[in-house]
């Protein structure tokens, strides 16, 4: 709590030397973040904000930057039509030269009209749709994170190579447990896996024994969950309450430490979930992400999608450094943009402006950590998955 | 479908019954003395759930560790809070409202709601999350083929239908339930008879959110998880079970929870059984249909306001 | 003294559009969290009011300089044009909404899915018919859709009818979200708006292009204003009062009750559907979860905090729901947090809504 009064009082000194142009010496240059502040999806939202925050305080203590940043940071609550209101602000306001864009899948697909209407360059941190990107192809929009293709690709390619048969899928309605569900049923069926039964749940129920006890009696090898943490943990635990003894396996929605501290270290080990990206615990700019975040003292974790937050605020700053603050030079150089060095691997972009990640990391849970497969005891042969 | 299973469904929906009639009690208990409804009760019984939480993470750390012992007291605080809670909201908030048009009152219970929910996600550590909620119970189960009876899980359906029996016997029995009735049927009248109206109105509501309270601890103690939002689904079914059983009425509400739950469950079980083909999603479309067709059916619910109107 | 009160709520509307930062914003709003009040206990509110109704000539032509006055300031700043437009078309939504509650009494908690009914319907129809067809179509459709519930709610009353509507707003967006004909949860994109070859995505010299879509949201406001004042003023808006106030009597009186409340509430479910069709062009795009219960309850606030059946209130409670979010981005996380509490602060001091409807006078 009184943390969090400091960091109010910090931020407001803050704009206020900033008002007083203490940075006379160096230009000041804003960027926009947007993501789901408020709401069922906050915890990621502002986790999100607090990397890309973080990126942009380490960047201003950096004396070398040219620039000095200023994040501005709205909320677009995961519904599309504050979405599209957020994103004129940003976009309208010609002081704010490029952002760092939208959590929820429905928000980025409803304002990419917006930037490139505007020429605003972004880039997308967590919305995992492929359409994003692909539909409509504009320049302004990129994305560092993975689309769900490859994640369910590699997820099913690995499951059914350790001799599972028998799937239950359950998914949210929304369309990033939808698109999963269909990703996942497709390249499941490809390597020979069969999906026994299959039930859409709504974002916001709280009760899942009906659905469960149904799948009970299926009796699947495993329960592969297409959504977010809340529900995750909700259906892990009454899984356990009606005796449901399949491996869990979810996707990059669960992969936050909110999911372990919502179950407890005991239900959630042996939890699975896959990621795109390098592994960023693994690369040196991860430790040093996590590292200074934890020095920073947020109230809340960065989340599964903190990092890509950090790196495509990174991304931009990066750019902005090399051909200056012009959204016009920002969207040219963006094009361009190959193998560059991240805290989340090598970022290339395509033609549609997706970063095409190639690696996809496979996490488990062991006891009470998040633990890259290949290292566990699982993947060593050492603890079995049930 | 094996006997086993049906059993289990029963015993789930039958849990969920429960706790949707504990939150449809308190809607038609405030509405019987204002003719209001209060849409933040959903929202109290979260805040009661986390107040319950911290009271355990406090004990814990106090090193107080029986289990029982542990429950008595979340279970004394959450239900103790909330019914000053509910008493204070009554006071400040809808009795001043009380002449102007109730629809009023409507909307600012609702933003109370949003500012409750919104306190507990911003200002409970880690409030955005899902938190675990300890296991109180015995964790002890007899399996009877497919079918596992947990301890913990019966007891919890025994102490709310024991707190609902307490809420009725209240009601009916005892000189305060006589008075809360008396306010429910004629306001004035009951003022006559030297009912101090107010007072009788803010037990009302300590009663219903202290209900509310327990309902939220059982909550977390059944799913052995709660996060924020948990009050905005029941808020909005504990109001629904409370019309349809027939607003003011004690045993509709009763009905009407464990009616919802009955829907909810058929509608995840046997809809798809009956539409392969269709999506399971659809459970809540026929969901709702049902309780419109319902609605036409018997527009007052299902037990009707006693008292017909005199015209 | 009305033209000084426009005059003085437009200034600060502008302060408020162009303030940016977090002190000036919460300056701004505490100055009207405690002058409100302090209007309202000298009886000047409800003196504004009377003046209002007074000299309607003086008024319509004050608020018309206003409005010019905003658009002439702001009209190359798309964000405030984007939300002076969604502030008319919300007006417009919820000047239908007034009928049903405030006229007839007849509660509608599903708003938000007559508005998402006119959205698809332009998402659907908007490439193949004129655009202008399009509105008519998504009004007539919200209408339509609106009809399967007149048979419940006739039956029903108060919260009971609430419910109904409540069940439905949840039932329409749960279909949405798992029909995929309509898109399914991704949603659709909408074509913008074009009338007669004009394309209203395309700005006039420096305007932004937002600036067509106020100018559309205008128009159509102020012929929903107009119509609903008239509807008032007429003998139906008797009749619906009457329906509203005692229903036993009405019958008694040879007022058809259930023809009334099928009339309401279908002419405020056409004009949801027109503000939702028009909203849809203007953002670009429909998705299931901007029709949710809490949308409705947007609507419904605004319908509420205005002063129920007030149709100046309308307008102001519309600009308050939907602006002062905005304004409180700086607060980030907190600012719902802040809106909620603003609100029960504005019912606390203004019981029955900011300007509530008078009653009406025989001798005028």
């Amino acid at each position: 709590m009184e943390n969090r009064i400091s960091h109010f009082a910090a931020a407001f000194a803050l704009g206020l030397a900033l008002a007083g142009s203490a940075w006379a010496d160096k230009q000041t240059v804003r960027i926009a973040f947007i993501g789901p502040l408020t709401g069922g999806v906050s915890a990621n939202g502002i986790g999100g904000r607090n990397s890309a925050d973080l990126a942009v305080r380490l960047r201003n203590d950096d004396p070398k930057a040219k620039y000095h940043y200023e994040l501005v940071s709205l909320d677009d609550e995961c519904k599309p039509n504050i979405a599209v209101q957020a994103a004129t602000k940003a976009a309208s306001d010609n002081s704010i030269i490029a952002g760092v864009t939208h959590y929820c899948s429905v928000t980025a697909i409803a304002t990419v009209d917006t930037y490139h209407k505007f020429g605003f360059p972004v880039v997308v941190w967590g919305a995992v749709l492929p359409d994003v990107t692909y539909r409509n192809k504009y320049p302004e929009v990129h994305r560092v994170n993975g689309t769900m293709i490859n994640q369910n690709d590699v997820a099913a390619k690995f499951m059914t190579g350790m001799k599972y048969r028998r799937w239950v899928v359950i998914h949210d309605t929304t369309d990033y447990g939808k698109a999963h569900d269909k990703y996942f049923t497709e390249y499941l069926t490809k390597y020979g896996g069969q999906v026994v039964g299959r039930y859409g749940v709504t974002a916001d129920q709280q009760d899942f024994t009906a659905e469960l006890t149904k799948a009970k009696e299926l009796n699947p090898d495993v329960i592969y969950f297409g959504g977010l943490t809340p529900i995750g943990v909700r259906i892990r635990s009454q899984m356990e309450k009606l005796g449901i003894h399949a491996v869990f396996e979810g996707t990059s929605g669960i992969k936050s430490d909110s999911y372990i501290d919502g179950l407890g270290p005991k239900l959630a080990e042996g939890s699975l979930s896959f990621i795109e990206g390098a592994p960023w615990e693994k690369l040196p700019g991860g430790l040093f992400f996590t590292g200074k975040y934890a020095q920073a003292k947020y109230d809340q974790g960065p989340e599964a999608y903190g990092p890509f937050a950090f790196a495509a605020a990174n991304l931009l700053m990066d750019t902005i450094e090399k051909v200056g603050p012009s959204r016009r030079k920002v969207v040219d150089e963006l094009r361009h943009v190959r193998d560059k060095d991240s805290i989340i691997g090598k970022i290339s972009f395509d033609d549609a402006g997706q970063n095409v990640v190639p690696l996809i990391s496979k996490y488990v849970v062991q006891d009470g950590k998040w633990v890259l497969w290949e290292d566990s005891e699982y993947g060593s042969g050492k603890r079995k998955l049930k | 479908m094996n006997i086993g299973l049906f059993g289990q469904y029963v015993a789930n929906g039958l849990m969920l019954g429960v706790i949707y009639a504990m939150v449809a009690v308190g809607f038609t208990l405030f509405f019987g003395v204002l003719d209001v409804i209060k849409f933040s009760h959903g929202d109290v019984l979260t805040v009661g759930a986390f107040a319950g939480l911290a009271t355990y993470i406090g004990l814990t750390a106090l090193g107080f560790t029986s289990p029982w012992a542990q429950l008595f007291v979340v279970i004394l605080v959450a239900t103790a809070a909330m019914a000053v809670l509910g008493a204070l909201i009554a006071r400040y908030l809808v009795l001043p409202l009380r002449t102007s048009p109730p629809l009023n009152t409507l909307l600012l219970t609702l933003m109370l709601g949003s500012a409750l929910r919104e306190c507990v996600r911003l200002f409970y550590p880690q409030g955005a999350n899902p938190k675990p909620f300890p296991r109180l119970l015995p964790q002890d189960s007899l399996a009877l083929g497919s079918f596992s009876l947990r301890l913990d899980n019966a007891l919890l359906l025994l102490g709310g239908l024991a707190a609902i029996a307490g809420v009725h016997l209240l009601i009916s029995r005892t000189r305060l339930g006589l008075a809360i009735r008396a306010v429910a049927q004629d306001g004035e009248t009951a003022r006559i008879m030297g009912i101090d109206f107010e007072r009788v109105v803010l037990l009302t509501f300590a009663l219903g959110s202290a209900l509310a309270a327990l309902a939220g601890v059982m909550n977390g103690l059944y799913y052995n998880e709660i996060n924020f939002s948990i009050g905005l689904l029941l808020g909005v079914i504990g109001f629904s079970a409370a019309v349809v059983g027939g607003l003011g009425n004690i045993y509709g509400a009763i009905l009407g929870g464990f009616l919802f739950a009955a829907l909810q469950t058929i509608g995840a079980v046997a809809l798809p059984a009956a539409f392969p083909q269709l999506p399971s999603a659809y459970k809540d479309v026929f969901a709702f249909a049902a309780v419109i067709a319902f609605m036409a059916w018997r527009p007052t619910g299902l037990i009707a306001e006693r008292s017909a109107e005199r015209v | 003294m009305n033209l000084v009160a426009i005059a003085a709520i437009t200034a600060y509307a502008v302060f408020l559009l162009r303030a940016e930062s977090q002190a000036a914003v919460l300056g701004l709003i505490v100055l009207a969290v405690a002058g409100v009040p302090v209007l309202g206990k000298t009886g000047f509110l409800h003196k504004l009011n009377e003046s209002f109704e007074k000299h309607k000539k003086t008024t319509l032509i004050g608020v018309l300089v206003a409005l010019s006055v905003l658009v002439a300031l702001f009209y190359d700043q798309h964000f405030v044009m984007l939300m002076l437009a969604s502030v008319l078309l919300y007006t417009v939504a919820c000047l239908g909404l007034t009928v049903q509650f405030g006229y007839a009494g007849v509660v509608n908690f599903a708003g938000a899915a007559f508005l998402g009914v006119g959205g698809y319907a332009s998402a659907v129809l908007g490439p193949h018919l004129p655009h202008l067809l399009v509105l008519a179509i998504g009004g007539l459709l919200a209408a339509l859709v609106g009809s399967v519930l007149i048979l419940p709610i006739l039956r029903t009353r108060g919260h009971y009818a609430a419910l109904i509507t409540v069940a439905f707003g949840l039932l329409f967006r749960t279909f949405v979200e798992v029909n995929d004909a309509l898109g399914g949860p991704q949603g659709m994109q909408v074509k913008g708006m074009n009338l007669f070859g004009w394309d209203l995505n395309t700005g006039l010299g420096e305007a932004s292009f937002y600036a067509n879509y106020v100018a559309v949201g205008f128009a159509l406001a102020a012929a929903a204003f107009w119509l609903v004042r008239r509807l008032e003023r007429s003998w139906i808006g008797l009749s619906l009062d009457a329906v509203r106030l005692d229903e036993t009597a009405c019958a008694v009186f040879g007022i058809d009750v259930a023809r009334w409340k099928i009339f309401a509430f279908t002419f405020g479910n056409f004009f949801a559907g027109v503000a939702g069709a028009a909203y849809a062009m203007m953002t670009g795009f429909v998705a299931p979860n901007s029709f949710t219960f809490g949308d409705s309850l947007i609507l419904v606030s605004i319908v509420l905090l205005g002063g129920l059946g007030n149709l100046w209130g309308v307008a102001l409670g519309a600009a308050i729901v939907l602006v002062l979010p905005e304004k409180l981005q700086a607060l980030q996380e907190y600012r719902f947090l802040l809106y909620a509490v603003l609100v029960i602060a504005i019912l606390l001091v203004r019981p029955a809504g900011l300007i509530p409807r008078r009653a009406r006078r025989y001798f005028a």
